[in-house]
């Protein structure tokens, strides 16, 4: 049995059990509890993911192209993009840091935009499978998002670290920035999709065979 | 009555907890997801936890972070260096963004958590426990201290073969704050204070009518 055959909803916030008149009003209707609004779906959420995962892949381009940070000392200045701090990694043999920094500047990024593109499309389409898998999916995006401002600390902390008054200094570059609003977009676009609509037409289907 | 049906955050799906009371944690018959957890004696771990966490923030950002020497020269870091250079230099959007994940919204959701958690504590509900029960979730994923931390790993690794790094008090404050507050959100269980919420709701209309 689920919730919206029977006219209910659990409020997002406090988890009250909310029941939803069956004419489909335009009105909004509050929680009784704690006054949050209360919806049988998020409003609008497959637009909204959208949105913020486009606005995440147009900024995750000048992520990867402007360097991260610039290295200045008294040689000159070598600037250093996410990819080509990698790959001084694997030059120098270090490959345990390499695979991290690669797992959370590269692939994890590339990977939430995919699973967010996955669930869209398999929702729109309103394709039945894998549904606990896809479950699973968008609770490993949930979980994983933050973790992928990993690399704008690192650039904070050794802006901070290495600071020698001109002699030898790290200095932040724009494409951090644009790194960090990659990641606050997947992060909006993961908290507005409401993953109630991966089991939504499972139920219409199986009703209608009956 | 409703404490004892959940609908899935996750799939939509109604299920009855027979045995609402008894402790533990409690999931979706049909896609595992957490519905609650109910474990006794939330409230006085809860405010025991924020209130050391409260006392370790402030060493964090009171003393040295960390140090970092190379061939005689040496520069020191505190626990908010980072964003006055990263101030300094213009880029405003990211001082802007560590700022507020890393002591902002952290301290607030510290702060908020020792007032609503202390005055249960005392036996008394906040006038406005909604409203900061409310704050409390939706900050949640914007505090980001545990990021942070891998951070400050990975800048270690990466500066290590370049010179000598030594850490301060505030490091090991920061990292025993971390495992606090892990700690704390881990026992968190918002169900029950939504419970004694609803209840006085009841009440007082009651009493309007």
């Amino acid at each position: 049995m689920r919730g919206i055959e029977r006219g209910l909803t659990n409020c997002p916030v406090c988890h009250a059990i909310v029941k939803v008149p069956a004419a489909e009003s335009s009105q909004t209707l509050y929680c009784p509890r704690c006054d949050s609004e209360v919806y049988l779906r998020k409003p609008d959420s497959i637009q909204k993911t959208w949105a913020f995962l486009l606005a995440s892949i147009v900024f995750y381009v000048p992520a990867n192209l402007l360097p991260m940070m610039n290295v200045v000392t008294f040689a000159g200045t070598q600037s250093d993009t996410i990819m080509s701090g990698v790959l001084y990694f694997v030059e120098t043999g270090a490959y345990l840091i390499a695979f991290v920094i690669f797992t959370a500047s590269i692939f994890v990024p590339i990977l939430k935009i995919a699973i967010l593109i996955y669930l869209l499309v398999s929702v729109q389409r309103r394709s039945p499978l894998h549904r606990a898998r896809r479950k699973k999916l968008y609770v490993l995006t949930e979980i994983i998002g933050r973790w992928s401002m990993v690399d704008v600390y690192v650039v904070g902390t050794m802006v901070a670290l290495v600071h020698f008054g001109g002699l030898t200094e790290i200095t932040p570059g724009m494409g951090a920035n644009f790194f960090l609003l990659v990641v606050i977009m997947t992060m909006l676009s993961a908290m507005s999709f409401d993953p109630k609509l991966i089991w939504d037409n499972h139920i219409k289907e199986s009703n209608a065979q009956q | 009555m409703s404490a004892h049906y959940h609908i899935c955050h996750a799939c939509d799906t109604l299920s009855k907890i027979s045995t609402p009371g008894r402790p533990g944690r409690y999931k979706c018959p049909n896609c595992h997801a957490k519905l609650y957890t109910y474990k006794p004696g939330m409230v006085e771990k809860i405010y025991a936890y924020n209130l050391a966490a409260l006392f370790l923030f402030i060493v964090a950002n009171y003393f040295p972070f960390l140090s970092f020497h190379v061939a005689g020269s040496s520069s020191h870091a505190n626990f908010a260096t980072s964003i006055f250079y990263l101030y300094e230099d213009g880029q405003w959007l990211m001082a802007g963004g560590i700022l507020l994940t890393t002591i902002v919204i952290p301290l607030f959701r510290i702060l908020l958590y020792c007032i609503l958690f202390g005055s249960l504590y005392h036996r008394y509900l906040p006038h406005y426990a909604t409203q900061m029960l409310k704050l409390l979730e939706a900050l949640l994923p914007w505090g980001m201290l545990d990021v942070l931390f891998l951070g400050v790993l990975v800048s270690i690794v990466k500066l290590v073969k370049m010179g000598t790094i030594i850490p301060g008090t505030s490091l090991w404050a920061f990292m025993l704050m971390i495992l606090i507050l892990a700690a704390a959100q881990s026992i968190f269980d918002p169900h029950q204070v939504w419970e004694r919420i609803g209840d006085r709701k009841r009440l007082m209309r009651e009493e309007h009518a």
